[in-house]
């Protein structure tokens, strides 16, 4: 009687753990069946692996504690047939993966059950005061492998998200212009690097993307900071109608400015030349920087305005001695804002300009990977060209992400 | 006579004018246009059934069906539709009509047993100032004549005359005077008030605004009802709701509109989902927090651009990809394999936006909440789906729905991976969404007023899309 209780309000934490890992198998198995059967080879034994998986899933109980040690045991073995199968073709990452994941899981599975504790309690030998060990015993474990899974999960992320920053360092590194790198680290070298430095064209496209992206900055500047101040400050008529007319733009997909913006672009003989560019984004990032910047100098107090007015400074000399400095902070961001946008913009520069000689960044990487095939030389360039990007992105990010939510939300 | 041949031979290698037993040629590499040479087949007596034959440098260039019987059931397209432009004449090439086409777009000539047939066909393509060496060869069923000569394509690029662009400056310039008029009558109206001089603060913003941004919304709707055409600019013509009715009834609207639904919808729920759920294990106290957020953080700092080649490279045949996996696809080959890939590549390259947003979200949830729960003995999904969703919705909604257009008008990743591709067999790719197939329209038809069609279609889309959105997010929080 004293041990059915106690059995009914405890179950020691590694039966939850062996479920999340017959689940594992599960899921992971669907990935790499899918893979499995684009080799045309070995599907049968990830078949079997999920099946026993499921298997074990749903039969997690008490009583099925032999089918459990088998069903463990069976899944560490295709494990390991899978992963001996694979060394006979040539092992790939994969196969070392998912073999790893099913030869730990029964692993765990054999050790588990087979462990004292656990043993006790399938056999109903635990009692009121093991089950009591075992509920201290549950809460010590639980945070541990929380903090398992969690660590796991995350860095299975953090590779997916890393792996092609890691090629892209291989393959800029490594000899030759195919798409894969070579593993061979001693073979490294820095040719790419120095090949690309010599060439004009690759400064021709940094010299028209430096000069597009700051003309951007200081344009959109100047056009939405005193506009931001005036929405912020002055109730004049047409306000409202104006900062509708602004989240309107924003609003607008690009597709459909696309046709009559290259039409106007045209017409005013703007393309192939910097000042197109500049203008374009500037207007495109406008909406925007405007409304960042009003919504921060919402925040600047009233009151140092009028004390300055008081001492006889007039409007423009608020505007320029007072407003600005205190709003720094907010005009970096926005002027980081508009200059990372111009430095990656693709499709209007695509658009504008097509003459070799006012290319920009993105098209000029674009083209010479899409024409010319050389993996290496373009790994060069990317990484040339986004470390410093990644760089400011890293040290602003606070602030890029407070001004994105807080222009965007309200927009 | 052995002369006389050496001589004929020399004539024949040295001029563009050749003859055979049936038939003779001649070419002019200078009227027909860039890269372009025309070829004059003229038959000396009344053709029989046969092939005629067009290659350069040894290679099939074009051919042209000779039969006898009607035209009827084929295509009669105009000059410039196909690769080749082709013509027959039947008074020896004084007066030429152009070639009737079957379903494949083989030009057939009805010609067989007439006096005085001739063909014309414009060879494209060919390289520009090289010599290079056109065969002609007709077959039937009697044998294969063949002649050869020397063609060069000069480069006489025809480009259409500049169109008239003053009607934009007109517009432009109208545009500017009335803002400005616009802005001095409300300068006046607040003459009395101290808001008078923040009208000047603000009119370099509109007028830009105004210019660069509204003027090409409007001029694009008005393009939409006209026929405008690359090659013709500045002489379109109203033809009414045509290319709306051409983008509804055309064969790749339904087809392009759902994949692109697809791709918007599945890219948006997971960029929420897979954003959202990071996040929520970064706002646990775990060790290297800030080592996991920052490498998280970097698909987001890196140029879109550059994100995308890279995946295109590892996706290569002989790629990272493969290597890992153990395989040798080309992931790109089938429709559906390259509709997953960009799907995939977009999620990847969208998903740390989503998680530096909900992450600051997630910061602002007071810890008393969970605390408070946590002593109620509510689970951790009874307060992830009590606590935080609720309190979570009013800034995902809006994420979201900006989600929703960026990706709607996510242009880099579609073209730089497969540019639409892989072909099918008419209008758009396989994996073309509606700005990928827009610009298409621009740059490879040269079809303005189309592509503004669609343009429009995808922008009223889009708005009723935000607005119901918008409405229902309203209602939502009405009924709550």
């Amino acid at each position: 009687m004293s041990d059915d209780l106690a059995s009914r309000w405890y179950s020691p934490f590694e039966l939850e753990v062996l479920q999340k890992a017959a689940l594992l198998v599960v899921l992971c198995s669907i990935p790499v069946l899918w893979v499995v059967s684009l080799r045309e080879n070995g599907e049968l034994l990830v078949l079997l692996g999920m099946i026993s998986g499921l298997l074990s899933f749903k039969a997690l109980s008490r009583e099925n504690r032999d089918f459990m040690m088998l069903s463990s045991a069976l899944i560490m073995l295709l494990g390991s047939l899978f992963l001996y199968q694979a060394t006979l073709r040539g092992v790939a990452m994969i196969d070392i993966w998912y073999s790893v994941i099913l030869i730990c899981s029964g692993g765990y599975g054999l050790w588990s059950l087979s462990s004292s504790h656990v043993s006790k309690w399938l056999n109903g030998r635990l009692g009121v005061e093991g089950a009591e060990r075992g509920l201290a015993r549950n809460r010590i474990l639980r945070p541990r492998w929380a903090g398992i899974f969690t660590h796991a999960l995350l860095l299975h992320f953090v590779f997916i998200v890393m792996v092609p920053i890691l090629w892209i360092i291989d393959v800029s590194l490594s000899p030759g212009q195919t798409a894969s790198g070579s593993l061979d680290l001693s073979a490294w070298t820095l040719t790419h690097f120095s090949s690309v430095l010599e060439k004009d064209d690759f400064w021709t496209w940094v010299s028209n993307s430096i000069i597009i992206s700051i003309g951007t900055t200081l344009l959109g500047l100047l056009l939405a900071i005193p506009a931001g101040y005036a929405f912020s400050r002055h109730r004049f008529s047409g306000h409202g109608v104006m900062m509708f007319s602004l989240l309107l733009v924003q609003m607008f997909p690009g597709v459909i400015i696309l046709v009559p913006y290259f039409m106007v672009m045209k017409s005013l003989g703007l393309l192939n030349s910097w000042l197109g560019l500049i203008l374009a984004y500037s207007v495109t990032a406008l909406p925007f920087c405007v409304w960042m910047l009003k919504g921060w100098f919402d925040t600047v107090p009233l009151d140092l305005e009028e004390a300055a007015a008081l001492d006889g400074c007039g409007q423009f000399g608020i505007f320029w001695r007072i407003i600005l400095p205190l709003s720094l902070p907010a005009i970096a961001v926005t002027a980081l804002f508009s200059f990372l946008a111009a430095w990656n913009e693709f499709l209007l520069a695509l658009m504008f300009n097509q003459s070799p000689d006012m290319y920009t960044l993105p098209v000029g990487l674009a083209f010479s990977i899409t024409q010319a095939q050389k993996w290496g030389d373009f790994a060069a360039m990317s990484l040339l060209v986004s470390i410093p990007v990644v760089i400011l992105f890293i040290v602003f990010q606070k602030s890029l992400i407070q001004g994105l939510s807080s222009g965007g939300v309200k927009g | 006579m052995r002369f006389i041949m050496a001589f004929a031979l020399f004539f024949v290698l040295m001029t563009p004018i050749a003859a055979a037993q049936g038939f003779s040629v001649s070419s002019d590499g200078e009227v027909a246009g860039f890269k372009r040479v025309r070829v004059d087949v003229v038959f000396d007596s009344p053709p029989e059934t046969g092939t005629l034959h067009f290659l350069v440098d040894g290679n099939n260039h074009s051919r042209v069906e000779l039969s006898a019987g009607s035209s009827e059931g084929f295509a009669n397209p105009a000059a410039g539709e196909w690769y080749d432009d082709c013509w027959t004449s039947n008074d020896s090439g004084l007066t030429w009509s152009p070639i009737h086409r079957d379903d494949h777009g083989i030009p057939s000539a009805f010609i067989v047993n007439q006096e005085d047939a001739a063909i014309r066909c414009d060879l494209t393509a060919l390289p520009e100032n090289q010599e290079a060496l056109l065969t002609v060869s007709y077959s039937t069923d009697s044998g294969v004549e063949s002649v050869e000569l020397v063609v060069i394509a000069s480069t006489i690029d025809v480009l259409p005359p500049p169109p008239p662009m003053a009607p934009i400056l007109y517009a432009i310039g109208s545009i500017v005077l009335s803002i400005v008029v616009l802005f001095g009558w409300l300068r006046w109206k607040d003459r009395e008030t101290r808001h008078r001089n923040g009208l000047a603060f603000v009119l370099p913003a509109v007028l830009a605004l105004a210019i660069l941004s509204f003027y090409p919304v409007a001029y694009g709707i008005m393009l939409s009802f006209t026929d405008a055409h690359d090659e013709a600019l500045g002489d379109e013509e109203f033809n009414g709701i045509d290319n709306f009715v051409e983008v509804f009834s055309s064969e790749g609207f339904l087809r392009v509109m759902i994949f692109t639904l697809v791709w918007t919808i599945i890219n948006v729920v997971f960029h929420v989902g897979v954003g959202g759920a990071l996040a929520m294990l970064l706002q646990q106290k775990i060790r290297g927090k800030i080592a996991y957020r920052t490498m998280l953080l970097l698909p987001w700092a890196i140029p879109s651009y550059i994100s995308v080649l890279v995946w295109k490279g590892m996706f290569h045949p002989e790629g990272m990809i493969n290597w890992f996996l153990g395989t040798q696809t080309d992931f790109f080959s089938g429709v559906t394999e390259a509709q997953t890939m960009v799907i995939l590549v977009n999620i990847w390259l969208g998903v740390p936006f989503m998680m530096m947003s909900i992450s600051g979200a997630l910061q602002s949830i007071p810890d008393d909440l969970h605390e408070a729960a946590k002593v109620e003995g509510v689970s951790d999904w009874g307060r992830l789906r009590h606590i935080t969703l609720p309190l979570l919705k009013p800034t995902v909604m809006p994420l979201a729905l900006m989600g929703f257009i960026w990706t709607f008008n996510m242009f880099n990743v579609i073209y730089l991976l497969t540019s639409g591709g892989p072909n099918l067999w008419s209008g758009p790719g396989g994996t073309d969404i509606l700005i990928t197939y827009v610009f298409d329209l621009v740059y490879e038809d040269g079809a303005l007023g189309l592509a503004a069609a669609w343009s429009v279609v995808i922008f009223l889309m889009l708005m009723a899309f935000s607005w119901s959105l918008v409405k229902g997010g309203k209602a939502t929080e009405a009924a709550t």
